[in-house]
């Protein structure tokens, strides 16, 4: 008898110190199990072609490096077991997309995908995710269609932008200053053809007419947009949007400056404008064009810490890109903290209607309706070189987007998320 | 004795083809298995008919779109689409051949690669009906009665499919038709003057990979649940041919060899940076100078060595 | 009008990477029997070889002109003795593959080492601006690339139709037995005609570089345009070439102004029409099917 409960003292004993030392510092009180021992993270964008400087292989560092600031500040063994990266080239292919978000799940065991530019491969991976009931938060993708009755799904989520939010920001602001008609061109794939759905509805909205729209192919390989800039001549629009991306937009601003448009009064009005664009051209080509964006790496003490510690690791400041995936990283690997799980279902519930904020995501709510990630956005302006205090200190910001005016109205989309 | 060798290929070949999803990712192993098909069909065509078609992946291409959109339509069941695939290649084959048959040799192939160009940018224009860029997604894969969801279940179901396509195409190769067809390969002036309607023979040949081409193209977009424009485009076409002559002209079997072996190469390493390009075009140099026999005549003259010093069966 | 005007010259100046390139298959075709796939991959090479000499070395566009082609050129030959020559006894389909080959790892090692992203090149600053065409401005760059291709096929022709080097060339092409037989060494002039042709590829690529994206693929989809005008051309033809490439360039400019979805396809409907009607090519002869 005594023996008896000497063994149930001991065995009390072992199992108050194993539940309090799990976990480390700060930990929650359930210890998180994972489903197969360890947590693998996908993160699946453009390494070689016309996206891959704007995301791309520092986009895994960022992601790389909120792995391994969750682990310094919580401990190594936060989420009982291993955190892997894993990363692949989707060559802007939505086909290849789709093939290697499968091969994520199935072969590699990934928990979740991350990043994807390139809206035809982010609504493919949208797909795939829905069917192996795996996590995908999209990042760097502008398509409403994640969110909208087409492609939403139980297990997609919509981080950091899309293009309703750049449609309002820079589609309102440039048409309520005087440019009322307009002659857009966008990229002919989803992105494009998204974009330039959401600037006319914008650019209607607040006054102005859009005279014509054209489709530029995509990918471009020759990179030349002269008949389209012809034909802009010709149409005598007082703004020309311009909805191509990465590479494509720096061609676009190239040949706008070689054909002489401005001359012609004919405003250039950027649709998507990445730092890494600015770095391709020079700061002057783009000074004082008024752009919307999630963030600026310049805007607040908080970020300027994030950028200084990414410039040190990959040489450049980075874009809102690299910044979405380290909050939408860390965000992630939250849930699964606080669910104590890497089960998806579990995962998704913890994300559902979650308020948060950090140096990325300002005002935040998951809306569990469409699973777009509601947010504040900015009105930046591009500074010419004489007014920049150090290298990368192209814009500054001239205005806000509230989370509820940067975020399509539910009944827009259509979403309807299953129980 | 003679006959069981003889059947020796088949039976290794079934084997093979049955157990290959066990051992691979079933992805991996449903795409050897098509686009050995694939490159079967470029076989029938140059190992046999003398004609190197550049441009096959606008069958391969035109059958995966066929058979995606009919699935996506009209829900039919998976090996419906595909034989409309192959059927639509096959049409479509006819008056491309035509006019690519009008020259020969190397004109030829620049012909056929040339058309292959022009189908990929309709394809890329006409966006109402392949989705342009984006592709063509979400294509279904229905059998009445069982589940082909899975890769796995997919890759059985549809290899009955594939095993009748290779048949076809050995019964074509073996039978008066083919070998007319590879007198015409030797000397079409002879073959002429013996009476044949040598352009005839050559645009029906032309056909027929066209089909089996399309065949494989419709079965793979049905088990990628994809089209998309990389089917059409020409570095698809170069592929196929690699592994026609890796495996070895005129073999039939060498092309399911050859495939096997160029997509375990890209896979293995996938790991490196993404440089298929280096390594497909590094394996073609290698190949085109210094083994243009390929890898089944070889294997082929190792065994009978192998049996010439009393080592095998 | 004045917009049918423009995209008039836009067809000039792609007719004229065209007609470049085209020409230059063209005369590799002739000697060496070679279809050198590998064509738009030098073309290429070209251009990055103007971007690196003004990135590294600080080399202009003018200089660049002249070196890039050479430079290219002598490669090129390198490639010939090495291993295309391997190949002359066989099947010209062995050596079409076999310079498939060559532009896959060209292309990919390119795009590995460079990326798809594209390099900025600018013009020359004496060619900057453009020229007054009614009320619009065309870039007077592209006049230059038009004049300045117009310029080198005309003096190509020259050569081969008027000089004894041509006149040498052209008999090791039409009847390589009977000119060796007549004591003159047809194999020498094998190599450097490879060079010669591929140089012209080159200079294109230069002439490129600052009208479109310095890009590891920016010879891929152009190598077919040229195979389609070649076809239409006539292979062993060199007028054929210039003539056709124009020609493609032209009309499919035009075509563009009714329909852009028409402008790629426009070539190989071409090709098509003159496989139904005229299978030798307009200026090709019949003893070379």
């Amino acid at each position: 008898m005594r023996r008896l409960i000497a063994i149930l003292g001991a065995t009390l004993l072992v199992a108050a110190a194993c539940g309090g030392t799990s976990g480390g510092p700060g930990a929650s009180a359930t210890a998180v199990k994972l489903n197969d021992g360890k947590l693998v993270i996908g993160v699946i964008n453009d390494q070689s072609g016309v996206y891959a400087d704007l995301s791309g292989k520092n986009a895994v560092e960022a992601v790389k490096m909120a792995v391994e600031d969750f682990k310094a500040k919580y401990g190594d063994n936060v989420l009982g077991g291993t955190i892997e990266v894993i990363t692949a080239d989707h060559q802007n292919k939505a086909d290849v997309a789709s093939a290697k978000a499968q091969e994520f799940y199935e072969r590699n065991g990934a928990d979740i995908i991350l990043d994807v530019p390139t809206s035809s491969a982010a609504l493919a991976i949208a797909k795939v995710a829905n069917d192996q009931k795996k996590l995908y938060i999209n990042v760097t993708a502008a398509s409403t269609d994640l969110t909208a009755a087409a492609s939403c799904n139980k297990y997609t989520f919509h981080y950091a932008y899309d293009t309703y939010m750049l449609a309002q920001g820079t589609g309102i602001t440039v048409t309520q200053q005087g440019g009322k008609s307009w002659y857009i061109i966008y990229p002919n794939y989803a992105f494009g053809q998204d974009m330039e759905k959401s600037f006319r509805a914008a650019v209607i909205s607040a006054g102005g007419n859009v005279i014509q729209s054209d489709g530029s192919p995509f990918p471009n390989t020759t990179g030349d947009f002269s008949s389209l800039l012809l034909k802009a001549g010709q149409l005598k629009p007082q703004v020309l949007g311009a909805m191509q991306a990465g590479g494509d937009l720096v061609n676009v601003v190239k040949q706008y400056n070689e054909f002489k448009l401005k001359d012609q009064n004919i405003k250039l009005a950027i649709g998507l404008l990445f730092d890494t664009d600015i770095t391709a051209l020079g700061q002057d080509a783009f000074a004082g064009t008024l752009y919307t964006t999630p963030w600026v790496w310049s805007m607040d003490d908080q970020s300027k810490q994030f950028a200084d510690k990414f410039l040190k690791r990959t040489g450049i400041r980075p874009t809102f890109a690299h910044a979405g995936n380290y909050s939408a990283a860390w965000q992630y690997m939250e849930a699964v903290r606080r669910g104590g799980t890497d089960d998806a279902d579990a995962v998704v519930k913890q994300l559902e209607g979650y308020k948060f904020s950090d140096f990325f995501i300002r005002n935040g709510v998951v809306r569990p309706e469409d699973h777009w990630v509601m947010h504040d956005a900015l009105i930046a302006q591009v500074k010419p070189k004489s007014e920049a205090k150090e290298p990368f200190d192209y814009s500054k910001v001239v205005g806000t987007l509230s989370a509820e005016k940067a975020s399509r109205p539910l009944a827009d989309g259509g979403c309807k998320m299953p129980k | 004795m003679r006959r069981l060798v003889g059947l020796l290929p088949y039976a290794v070949g079934l084997v093979v083809a049955l157990a290959l999803p066990r051992f691979l990712y079933p992805v991996l192993a449903l795409d050897i298995l098509l686009w050995g098909l694939f490159a079967v069909s470029v076989d029938l065509l140059l190992g046999f008919g003398g004609l190197l078609s550049f441009g096959h992946s606008a069958f391969w291409g035109l059958g995966g779109y066929a058979a995606g959109i009919t699935a996506k339509a009209l829900g039919v069941p998976f090996p419906v689409a595909a034989v409309v695939g192959a059927i639509l290649a096959a049409t479509l084959a006819v008056p491309f051949g035509y006019l690519a048959i009008r020259r020969r040799g190397i004109y030829f192939a620049m012909v056929t690669l040339a058309f292959a160009q022009m189908l990929f940018y309709v394809a890329n224009e006409w966006r109402d009906l392949t989705g342009g860029e984006n592709g063509l997604q979400g294509v279904p894969r229905i059998l009445p009665g069982l589940s082909v969801g899975r890769s796995m279940d997919f890759y059985y179901a549809a290899l009955p499919l594939v095993i009748v396509g290779f048949l076809l195409a050995l019964r074509i190769v073996h039978s008066p038709f083919g070998h007319v067809l590879v007198a015409i390969r030797d000397n079409e002036a002879r073959a002429q003057a013996l009476g044949y309607p040598t352009w005839r023979y050559k645009l029906l040949a032309f056909a027929l990979s066209g089909g089996l081409a399309g065949l494989a193209g419709a079965l793979f977009a049905l088990g990628h649940g994809f089209a998309s424009l990389d089917l059409l485009h020409w570095t698809t076409s170069g592929t196929a041919v690699l592994m026609t002559i890796l495996g070895g002209i005129g073999t039939l079997w060498g092309s399911l060899v050859g495939a096997a072996v160029v997509l375990l190469v890209r896979d293995t390493l996938t790991n490196a940076p993404e440089a298929s390009g280096v390594v497909t075009g590094a394996i073609f140099v290698v190949i085109v100078l210094a083994f243009r026999r390929g890898l089944w005549p070889t294997l082929a003259d190792l065994i009978r060595l192998a049996r010439s010093k009393g080592l095998g069966p | 009008m004045d917009y049918v005007a423009l995209q008039l010259f836009n067809g000039l100046a792609n007719g004229s990477f065209y007609a470049l390139l085209s020409l230059g298959l063209a005369v590799i075709f002739g000697v060496l029997r070679v279809v050198n796939f590998a064509h738009g991959a030098l073309y290429m090479l070209g251009a990055f070889a103007a971007y690196l000499l003004l990135q590294d070395f600080g080399v202009g566009f003018w200089p660049a002109l002249v070196i890039a082609p050479l430079a290219i050129g002598v490669a090129a030959m390198g490639l010939e003795r090495l291993l295309i020559r391997r190949l002359y006894g066989l099947d010209p389909l062995y050596n079409f593959l076999l310079t498939f080959g060559l532009t896959l790892i060209i292309q990919d090692g390119m795009r590995l080492r460079f990326g798809l992203q594209g390099q900025p090149y600018p013009a020359p600053a004496e060619l900057t601006g453009s020229f007054s065409l009614g009320p619009v401005g065309y870039p007077t760059y592209r006049l230059f690339v038009i004049v300045f291709s117009l310029a080198v096929c005309v003096l190509v022709w020259y050569v081969i139709e008027r000089t004894r080097v041509g006149m040498v060339v052209r008999a090791s092409t039409e009847r390589p037995e009977l000119t060796r037989a007549l004591g003159i060494n047809v194999d020498r002039w094998v190599t450097p005609v490879f060079g010669f042709g591929v140089a012209l590829a080159a200079l294109g690529g230069v002439l490129a570089a600052p009208m479109r994206n310095v890009s590891p693929l920016m010879g891929s989809e152009l190598i077919i345009f040229a195979f389609a005008v070649v076809v239409i051309g006539g292979m062993g033809s060199i007028v054929g070439a210039v003539v056709a490439g124009f020609l493609v360039g032209i009309l499919a400019s035009l075509a563009a102004v009714f329909n852009p979805a028409l402008e790629n396809v426009l070539a190989f409907a071409l090709m098509a029409v003159v496989l139904l009607v005229r299978p030798a090519g307009l200026f090709g002869s019949v003893d070379r099917t």
